[in-house]
């Protein structure tokens, strides 16, 4: 049996090939007990999730964390380099406005990624995510903060 | 990145894995990336030095240990993806994500605290 419908693009497994048990396990199947305690402690109850779920949630995580360090060093950035750009007050409060965004993106990449990895352990829906409303949200403050100040030393 | 090539079948840790969608690699590759974004952050924190005083030093220090923290554990992330991958359940890096988690986050305050306690000179 192929798992063909829930398989990624790239295509079916080859016959024979047990790549992928984890998506043909049954809901109730029992967790081999390898897992140390503090782990089990952190991820909760439930069943392991297909190892490509658990993967693609750690690299969604990173994804999360380079935007977060991104962001940190356009703050950085700001703060080093547009000393003759902009005035003392303006450019300390976008770098303080870029930092703390920076921040917030790190610990809710955190905390999503927990959140998510113990839905898929539970086979619950996976939780909304608040990081994308605040990262537009931001980013659209600081571009219209530079405009603004653009557009007034113009 | 550690990438077994001789007499694979030798150890059952570093058989091939046999997933079309390279999940193993793609999330090694993600790590790495994530590494070169740290050495960046760092350097560019060096920038900081001469206006700022020696504490920027500190978050460089910080980040760049991170990094190497990180690409030190290449080789063991990808054959835990890897063996994973093939025998149906891989466990989770709690460690991994929360210890970047962290450090990323305190870097943050760090630089914060920079920005605002210590003014340009």
């Amino acid at each position: 049996m192929t798992s063909s419908s829930d398989g990624p693009p790239g295509g079916d497994a080859p016959p024979g090939s047990n790549a992928r048990p984890g998506s043909d396990a049954p809901p109730g199947a029992t967790t081999p007990p390898a897992r140390s305690p503090r782990s089990a402690r952190i991820l909760g109850g439930g069943t392991e999730p297909d190892p490509r779920f658990t993967l693609a949630n750690e690299r969604t995580f990173l994804a999360w964390i380079r935007t977060a360090l991104a962001l940190l060093a356009g703050g950085v950035a700001l703060e080093a380099f547009t000393a003759d750009t902009f005035a003392e007050p303006v450019r300390s409060g976008l770098a303080v406005v870029l930092l703390l965004l920076s921040l917030m993106l790190a610990v809710a990449a955190g905390i999503r990624w927990l959140a998510v990895e113990r839905a898929m352990r539970r086979q619950a829906p996976l939780p909304l995510s608040l990081l994308v409303p605040v990262l537009a949200g931001g980013a659209a403050l600081v571009a219209a903060a530079f405009l603004a100040v653009a557009l007034g030393g113009a | 990145m550690h990438v077994p090539q001789d007499d694979p079948q030798d150890d059952p840790d570093r058989r091939p894995h046999a997933d079309p969608g390279l999940q193993p690699e793609r999330t090694t590759l993600a790590w790495n990336r994530t590494v070169l974004a740290l050495v960046v952050a760092g350097l560019l924190l060096l920038r900081w030095v001469p206006g700022h005083g020696w504490f920027p030093l500190v978050l460089t220090l910080l980040t760049l240990l991170t990094a190497l923290v990180i690409a030190g554990g290449q080789a063991r992330r990808y054959r835990r993806s890897s063996r994973g991958i093939r025998d149906g359940r891989v466990e989770a890096d709690v460690v991994g994500v929360l210890g970047t988690t962290a450090a990323v986050a305190l870097l943050g305050a760090l630089a914060l605290v920079v920005v605002v306690a210590l003014p340009l000179r």
